[in-house]
This record gives structure tokens, C-alpha cells and sequence, in this order.
């Protein structure tokens, strides 16, 4: 006879609230094989775990059912706790009374009598539990890091300062992203491509960073420890190692007037191209899409003035593979547009604010071009529709954020500030000029954020206007902005000659088949979730990857650092074990019902199942049967399903755990669901005690 | 016929003689005038008793997954074309080595049942002339152009609502004696143990009251969900005639419908529960 612990959690209020847990503990003590059922307000706490220690010890337990929250949350601690007690850690099993009750249900009858249920089904459960050992892994110390911008690059850095190899894949032809594209960072003014280029620089030379820019993540297999990447490097046209980007190509490339992504479409570059001076690699590509050989099959310029023939027309896609332990996700972000059609087929765009189609309504990336000294206009602000110093710039703040009718209903987070600034170097440029801001509210929590917004109103005299603006059309070589403020109740209607639209930050468009690809999850908006959004904030669901940047919401520049940093140290923390311990849930094989039809072989998500020869001592084949590879078995349970005669079971979920946990639901002739005053005296509980 | 049958005698004496095969599976003369029966041949000179004719019902595939053909180095097998669909059926799952097997295909107009009627399988037959074979017999035979005719007695049940269909299905499968016959007969019910017989847990009630035949019905349909090539051996065999072909038929209909894939057609094609790949239609998945 079993000897089962059942241990009721109150969660504070968030059972008891609507779960009776008394009596859920003492219906517990009644199911057969339960030597002991108590409740507590807060089992994880260190009493909590207290009593399970003391109550293994005294009723010399061999079975922990503890009914609380879902295992995700605290099944790691109870398990740590039953091993401290001498049980084997695999032999204790949540039932999920939270999730799965009490925050679903009324507080009800029938609420309780479903916790009381759930308990049943873990019991029956956990009575079939066998003692099992975590498997041993190899870990392979090299890590993953998708994206070059700035979360990605610092994360690579700081792996790689850790001495690990680190494999960095950026799909642009050069690492940098959004950060390399922007005049000054707030709150400080301080140059962004003066902080950044030189880390660029050091990702370029680092002995332990490969840096794979143009190139995409094709395939991931493989689990934490292993991974398996099969990376897909674009065809550049161009050989990079006998390249010296000395730029005579771009010079003498006919095809000029291709809109510059870097540049934001304010300037346009050449069909062979380095995207921007301080770009690395510093070599250039060739846009297939517009090249001039490519599209009608004569050209070559830039081939024939080529001083050491590095541009190869014949280069096809190469595909490269890469073993990792961990991989970092720094996939960034990218801004909603107003166009109709924009690259976000789920939104549409502004039609009050003409749809993007008016030059002189930019948004905030292009106002950053045009102030960086690197820029179009060589830092100078001119509107882009006849290069005049506008007298007047309205700034428009929540373009697509916060705005649900819009289809979006977070905040951008970054742009109360960014818009701060750019009034601020919009009036250190031109003196006389009017910067005016429609907000909602000014959001600037943060070192120095406030102040630096205050400095914007107070010392360089931007107007903020709390309102939305209903309108914006041409009047002549003006632009009328019809709004409100709402402070003080009356409409308002500015002349501007330039717009600046503080457009929603969202996720790279069509990121989410990456997501797919590495297996994690995603929000509506294709943000990528972490595995806890506030204990574990960097980690995702899926162990071995981690998220940095804006991949995964909006951030500034010192949080995506920060939080490439916290990536980089917990791959770091992964690697700092030679071997790594897993789950033992896996798949097992009955070799002597075991058919060799090979459904299982064929369906694995994960390559884990491969066919064996069993021989006897002369060495003929008596018969083939599948065999698992316990250190690629994720423990899907694929393979259990498919097969049809029953020989693969799932240690920690075997059918006969699952048939007696259902069996144990139709159960008949016990007095299941006892009122509390009836049984009253002579629960196991109080004996207990 | 007899044209067929001398031909089908010629071959495999030859098959024997030479050595080519340990012995030739084929039908023989039953006890009673109308039927046929299974006949293991295994010397040149008993190689008179083959014959075939429309009473050939049996698909002899169902015994190159036991003993003792199952041993043997090579074995031949007179076939008709359904029955080669099962063989199709084995070797994508592994359980025939087609190096082992000398297919004798005949051509077939249509065989009978017991009571003299044409079974569905031949109305609707797509394979009077087999493809698929080592040697062949027979002049060839055209085929039904319209094989989805075989569909058609499924209209009786989709015509019921699901009550009806219940109180339909309570009422066949209440005669079922648990002989397991349509699963000896299958060609394609493979597995050594089968779940019926597994009893930790067991999942199939052993006893013949209805709740165990629902299950063991329903759970020998669905193991064969994509994977029937409705050569209705199952439903030849049942002694309670219980028409479970209906069963077949409409699994063999949703996998048509949903993966676009007929079993027994192609042994290179995977079928369609099989395979695994990141690309599969992922649409019912909410």
C-alpha cells in the first residue's frame, strides 16, 4: 500500500478564495493510499516546505502530491524539497488547484469538489511514479546571437569576453541596427555612432565572435546544450576577403536612384552599395533586386573597376552549419508606418494623416537621419520636399500606440523621450524655429528623464500641447495640423512645415516564422514572450534561448544593453557546466512488442528515434525495434501516440499513470465529496496531528 | 479463368523448380464447390493445385507477416490487384522486404462473395489490371473509371443524425463476439501484441458487452486511419456480419479529403500520419 503526502496550498487568498482547503485536505486524507493530507496558507514558504520535509520523515512517505499552482511556477521548489527529505525528487507531482481552479471558477461548490478531483487524479498519479534520474548532457559552449544591433552586439561582446566562441547573425549587410541610424541618444546628446561604431569595430575583430552579416537563421534543431544551426549567407556578389572596401564600385555603379534603407528613403545609394560609412563589415553588397546586370543581364561596371576582382556576379546562397549551446535573440524592432499598405498586413495605416504619401510628414528614424551629421542633409534640418529650414515642426506623439482603434493598444515607451529630444536638436539648430508636440501624457521614468523633457519645455521653449491631432493636409507650402488641446478646452490649428510622426515601435515584420523556427512563443503583437515577465525576463519557455532588445517589447538603448548583458550572463551560466542535467521524461521503447514499422522513426519532431539490430551471440538478427536517444528525447510523447501496438511509453506519463488518473475519475460507491461537519473527528489529519 | 489458373500453375512450378522461391502462397479448391481456400505450396509438383477464379476472395498478404512465410528466404505470391494494395501497405511500413517477395499478379474481372454478389471493392475496383508486380497473368481488364463510387454507401450514414448514427452503430456492434477474426484477416493489423490483448492498462475491455466493442471497433478503425486499402478481408471475415467496411470506408474517405492521399497506391509516398515536417497544415490548430 502506498503512503501518499497530499499538501493543500491556500496561496495566500488566491485558492482559499474560492477553494475550501480544509476540506480539499480532508477528502484528500480519505482517497486510498494517502498516509497524510494537511493544508498550510503558503507551502513554498520555508515552514510551508517545513511540513512537507517533517511529514515525509514521520509517515515515512513515498509519494508527494502537492496541490497548489501549476508546476511551471513551483514545481522545481517542491521537487528540491522532497529531495532534501530523502525522496526521490521525480516521485513528487503538483496538482494544479490554481490555474486550473480556483482563478477560473466561482467560489462554488462545485469548485472545491474539482480541486478535491485534481487531487484524486495526481494521487492515483504519483502512486504509479517510478524513482527516475536526470540525464547527463554534453554542452556545447558556443552560443547564438540573432541580430546585430545593439542588444545583439553587446551580448556577443560580453559572451565573448567570457571565452566563449560566439556566432553572430545579422540579415543586413552590416551590424549596427536601428542605434547606428540615430543623431544623439537622450538624456545625455551624446553622438550615437561615436558610442557605438567602436563596439561594431570590436565585433568585427573580436578572435572569438564569427560574424555572419546578410545572412539568416534557416533551420534550428537540436535542444539547450545541442543546438544544430543551418545558417543561410545571401549571396553579397561581393568576395569579402579580397574586397578592400575602397568603394570605386559604388562610384561607378549607373543604377543611382534606389531609395536608402539606412537613410530612410531621405536619400538614395547605388545598386552596389556599403550602407553606411562606418558599416561592418565595411564592404559593399549588390541589391540583386536593382542591379542593372541582374535585372536586364548587361553592366558589370563595378566589376570591370574592381582594382582586385572581388565582385562575382556567379555567387549563389551558401549554407553554413553552426553547433551552439545557447542561443540569444536580438531581433530588434521596427516602426508602424501610416502607409496603406505598410509591411504589417493587420494594420492599417493613417488616412488622417495622408497615409504617408505627403514628403514633408516624416517619422521619427527619418528626423533622426536628418539631424545626424552623417546623414542626408550633412546634419542640417531641411524638409524633404524642397530642402527649406522649416520655421515650424509639429511633433505628433502615440502614432499607432496606445491607440486600439488603431489595432495597438501598448506604448511605445521610447518615443516621449526620443520626441524630447528632438525638439531639443531641432531648436539647437534652428534658433528661431517653433517645435510644437501633441502628447497624451510624458512618460519619463528613468535616470535623468524627466529632467532631460522639463530642459525641452523650460530652457528650449518646445510647446507641448496635450491632445491628439484629428488632421493633417497641404495648404499651399504648408501644412495645417488640426488638433486639440485638451488643457485648455480649445481647438487648435498649426501651420508646420514639417511633421515629425512618433510612430509605434513593433517587432521586425514576419519575425514570428523565426520565432517559429527556434519554438518560442509570441504575443499578438509578434514580440517575443519570456518564459516568466517578472522572474525570469530574459529567459524564454523554451531553456537554452533568451531574448535581448526590442525583440521582445519596446526599450530604450540602456535597457536593451542591460538586458543583453543579463542574455549573455545566463548563456554564460549555461556554459559554465561541462555537462547539463535533463528532465528524464522520455520515451522508452518495448523491444519485445516493438514491430519495426517505423511510425516513430518517421514522425520524431526531433530525430531522436533511430532503428537498432538486436542479435544473438553469433551475431545474427534475431529482429530490428526502435531505439531513443534519451539525450534528444524532449519527451514530446509523439512517438507514444503513434504507435499502435503500445510499445513506447513516456517515463512520468506512462499509460498506466494516465489510464489510472482517468480511471480514478469514474470511481463509484465512495463517498467522494464528504460535507465538512460529516467528517469532522476522523480525518487522517487530525490523527496526525 | 482456366487460361489464368494453367498460367498461374506454369509459374510457379517454375518459381520451385529453379529455386527462385521456398514456396508460392496462393488459392486452392476448398472443401465446399463455391470457396477457395489458402494454399502454401511448396514443391514443383503440388504447384497443380493453384488455381483462380472469382471465388478467390482471400488476401493472401495477411500471411507474409506470419510464420512460417515470414522466415522464409524468398516466398512468391499469387496476388490480385487489391491484394497487391496491401503489399504496398507492408512495405512502406517496413513489415516485407520486397526483395523477398515474387509477386505473381493476375488480373481479375471481380470476385464473389459467399452469397454470389459482387463485393463493393470490385464494383468500384481501380486495379483490374495490377502495376505493381514480378510476373503477371491474364489479358488485361479495364477498371471502373469512377473509383469513388465506393463512397457511395456512406451517404446512408451521413443522411443520420449523430443519434441516429449512434443507435445505428450501438445496434451492429452490439453483435460482435469478440472473435477478432476481422483482425486475422487484415493484411494490415501488424502489431505482435495487439492493444486488445494489452492489460497494464488495459485500455480494450476483453468482454463481449458494448462497451468493450466500441472500443475495440473504434480503436481497430482508427489504427487503420490512413492506412486501409479496403480490401474488406475484415468485413469477409466477421462471422455476425457487422458492415465494417463502413467504418473503413469513411476513414479512408476523411484521409482522402484532408491529405489528398489513397493507401496502397504508391510505396514511396509516406502516408499521410507518418510523416512529420515543419510545413504540415497546421489550420485545425486553433
Amino acid at each position: 500500500m502506498s503512503k501518499i503526502g497530499v499538501f493543500v496550498c491556500h496561496c495566500g487568498e488566491n485558492i482559499s478564495r474560492t477553494v475550501d482547503c480544509a476540506r480539499v485536505a480532508k477528502a484528500s486524507g480519505q482517497i486510498r493510499g494517502v498516509a497524510v493530507a494537511k493544508d498550510y496558507k503558503y507551502m513554498c514558504s520555508d515552514p510551508g516546505q517545513a511540513l512537507i520535509k517533517n511529514a515525509i520523515k514521520e509517515h515515512k512517505l513515498d509519494g508527494v502530491v502537492v496541490s497548489a499552482c501549476s508546476p511551471h511556477m513551483h514545481e522545481k521548489t517542491f521537487r528540491k524539497a522532497v529531495t532534501e527529505a530523502g525522496l526521490n525528487q521525480f516521485l513528487c507531482e503538483m496538482a494544479n488547484i490554481r490555474e486550473h481552479c480556483s482563478w477560473v471558477h466561482e467560489k462554488e461548490e462545485p469548485t472545491t469538489r474539482k480541486a478535491i478531483e485534481l487531487v484524486r487524479l495526481m494521487v492515483e498519479k504519483v502512486k504509479r511514479n517510478m524513482a527516475l534520474e536526470p540525464i547527463r548532457v554534453d554542452v556545447t559552449k558556443r552560443a547564438l546571437v540573432i541580430g546585430g544591433g545593439v542588444a545583439g552586439i553587446q551580448a556577443a561582446l560580453d559572451i565573448a569576453d567570457g571565452g566563449h566562441e560566439v556566432i553572430l547573425v545579422e540579415k543586413d549587410p552590416s551590424v549596427g541596427g536601428h542605434m547606428a541610424q540615430l543623431s544623439e541618444t537622450f538624456p545625455t546628446l551624446d553622438c550615437s555612432q561615436c558610442i557605438l561604431t567602436p563596439k561594431m569595430v570590436d565585433v568585427g575583430s573580436h578572435p572569438n565572435i564569427k560574424l555572419y552579416t546578410y545572412s539568416e537563421v534557416e533551420k534550428i534543431e537540436g535542444f539547450v546544450g545541442n543546438f544544430k544551426v543551418t545558417i543561410k549567407k545571401k549571396a553579397r556578389s561581393v568576395d569579402i576577403d579580397k574586397c578592400t572596401g575602397c568603394g570605386e564600385c559604388q562610384l561607378k555603379c549607373p543604377s543611382k536612384k534606389i531609395p536608402s534603407e539606412f537613410d530612410r528613403g531621405l536619400k538614395n545609394r547605388t545598386a552596389i552599395y556599403i550602407p553606411f560609412p562606418q558599416a561592418v563589415p565595411a564592404r559593399p553588397v549588390i541589391d540583386r533586386e536593382h542591379c542593372i546586370y541582374f535585372t536586364k543581364g548587361k553592366c558589370k561596371a563595378c566589376q570591370k573597376v574592381c582594382p582586385t576582382e572581388a565582385v562575382d556576379f556567379e555567387q549563389t546562397d551558401e549554407y553554413v552549419e553552426e553547433e551552439v549551446g545557447g542561443i540569444v535573440v536580438a531581433t530588434g524592432f521596427d516602426l508602424y508606418t501610416t502607409d496603406k499598405q505598410g509591411p504589417y498586413p493587420d494594420y492599417k495605416g493613417y488616412g488622417e494623416y495622408g497615409y504617408g504619401e505627403d514628403p514633408d510628414i516624416i517619422d521619427g528614424l527619418q528626423f533622426e537621419r536628418l539631424a545626424s551629421a552623417s546623414g542626408p542633409t550633412g546634419g542640417a534640418i531641411q524638409r524633404p520636399s524642397d530642402g527649406k529650414e522649416p520655421k515650424s515642426v509639429v511633433f505628433l506623439q502615440c502614432i499607432g500606440s496606445r491607440h486600439p482603434s488603431k489595432g495597438i493598444e501598448f506604448c511605445s515607451k521610447i518615443c516621449c523621450m526620443y520626441t524630447a529630444k528632438h525638439t531639443m536638436l531641432y531648436k539647437h539648430k534652428v534658433h528661431h524655429g517653433t517645435a510644437y508636440v501633441f502628447y497624451m501624457d510624458i512618460r519619463a521614468p528613468g535616470k535623468g528623464y524627466d529632467e532631460f523633457v522639463r530642459r525641452a519645455i523650460e530652457e528650449d521653449g518646445a510647446v507641448y500641447l496635450r491632445g491628439r491631432v484629428s488632421r493633417i493636409y497641404r495648404s499651399g507650402d504648408h501644412l495645417i495640423v488640426k488638433g486639440a488641446d485638451t488643457l485648455s478646452g480649445a481647438a487648435v490649428e498649426i501651420e508646420a512645415d514639417m511633421v515629425v510622426l512618433a510612430t509605434a515601435v513593433m517587432p521586425q515584420p514576419g519575425i514570428e516564422g523565426l520565432f517559429q523556427k527556434l519554438g518560442i512563443s509570441y504575443d499578438q503583437y509578434k514580440f517575443a514572450s519570456e518564459a516568466h515577465p517578472k522572474l525570469r525576463p530574459v529567459e524564454c519557455a523554451t531553456a537554452g534561448i533568451f531574448l535581448a532588445g526590442a525583440c521582445q517589447g519596446p526599450k530604450d538603448i540602456p535597457e536593451s544593453v542591460a538586458q543583453a548583458s543579463a542574455a549573455a550572463s545566463k548563456a554564460l551560466i549555461l556554459f559554465s557546466r561541462d555537462q547539463m542535467l535533463r528532465e528524464p521524461v522520455v520515451a522508452k521503447v518495448n523491444e519485445n512488442t516493438c514491430i519495426a514499422c517505423w511510425y516513430c522513426v518517421e514522425i520524431c519532431p526531433f530525430t531522436a528515434i533511430s532503428k537498432k539490430d538486436i542479435r544473438d551471440r553469433q551475431g545474427n538478427l534475431i529482429k530490428r525495434v526502435a531505439e531513443v536517444n534519451p539525450s534528444l528525447c524532449t519527451g514530446c510523447g509523439t512517438c507514444a501516440a503513434t504507435c499502435f501496438s503500445n510499445s513506447i511509453d513516456l517515463d512520468g506519463f506512462t499509460d498506466e499513470q494516465i489510464y489510472s488518473e482517468i480511471n480514478s475519475l469514474m470511481a463509484v460507491g465512495q463517498d467522494l465529496f464528504p460535507e465538512p461537519e460529516k467528517a469532522e473527528g476522523d480525518s487522517p489529519d487530525e490523527k496526525a496531528a | 479463368m482456366s487460361d489464368r489458373t494453367d498460367k498461374i500453375r506454369e509459374v510457379a512450378r517454375k518459381w520451385l523448380a529453379d529455386g527462385t522461391v521456398e514456396a508460392v502462397v496462393g488459392w486452392e479448391q476448398g472443401t465446399y464447390r463455391e470457396k477457395c481456400s489458402p494454399v502454401l505450396v511448396r514443391k514443383p509438383e503440388d504447384a497443380d493445385r493453384l488455381l483462380f477464379n472469382d471465388r478467390c476472395t482471400n488476401n493472401l498478404m495477411t500471411y507474409l507477416k506470419r510464420d512460417p512465410v515470414r522466415g522464409m528466404e524468398k516466398v512468391g505470391v499469387v496476388a490480385k490487384g487489391c491484394d497487391i494494395k496491401s503489399l504496398i501497405g507492408l512495405l512502406q511500413e517496413s513489415q516485407v522486404e520486397r526483395e523477398k517477395v515474387m509477386v505473381l499478379a493476375v488480373t481479375c474481372e471481380g470476385v464473389k462473395k459467399d452469397d454470389g454478389t459482387v463485393p463493393i471493392k470490385c464494383q468500384a475496383c481501380d486495379v483490374n489490371t495490377p502495376t505493381f508486380y514480378d510476373e503477371i497473368v491474364g489479358e488485361k481488364v479495364a477498371s471502373n473509371p469512377d473509383p469513388e463510387a465506393r463512397f457511395k454507401d456512406l451517404e446512408k450514414l451521413d443522411a443520420m443524425t449523430p443519434a441516429e448514427r449512434n443507435s445505428f452503430w450501438r445496434e451492429e456492434l452490439d453483435k460482435c463476439i469478440r472473435c477478432y477474426a476481422c483482425r486475422q484477416a487484415c493484411p494490415l493489423c501488424i502489431c505482435s501484441r495487439c492493444i486488445a490483448e494489452k492489460n497494464q492498462p488495459q485500455w480494450v475491455e476483453t468482454s463481449p458487452h458494448p462497451r468493450g466493442n466500441f472500443s475495440w471497433n473504434l480503436v481497430r478503425a482508427y489504427h487503420l486511419a490512413g492506412r486501409c486499402v479496403e480490401c474488406e478481408a475484415c468485413e469477409t471475415a466477421c462471422p455476425v456480419n457487422i458492415p465494417l467496411m463502413l467504418l473503413n470506408r469513411a476513414m479512408a474517405r476523411t484521409v482522402k479529403g484532408a491529405f489528398d492521399y489513397e493507401a496502397g497506391k504508391d510505396p514511396e509516398v509516406q502516408p499521410p500520419l507518418r510523416t512529420f515536417n515543419l510545413d504540415d497544415d497546421n489550420s485545425f490548430i486553433l
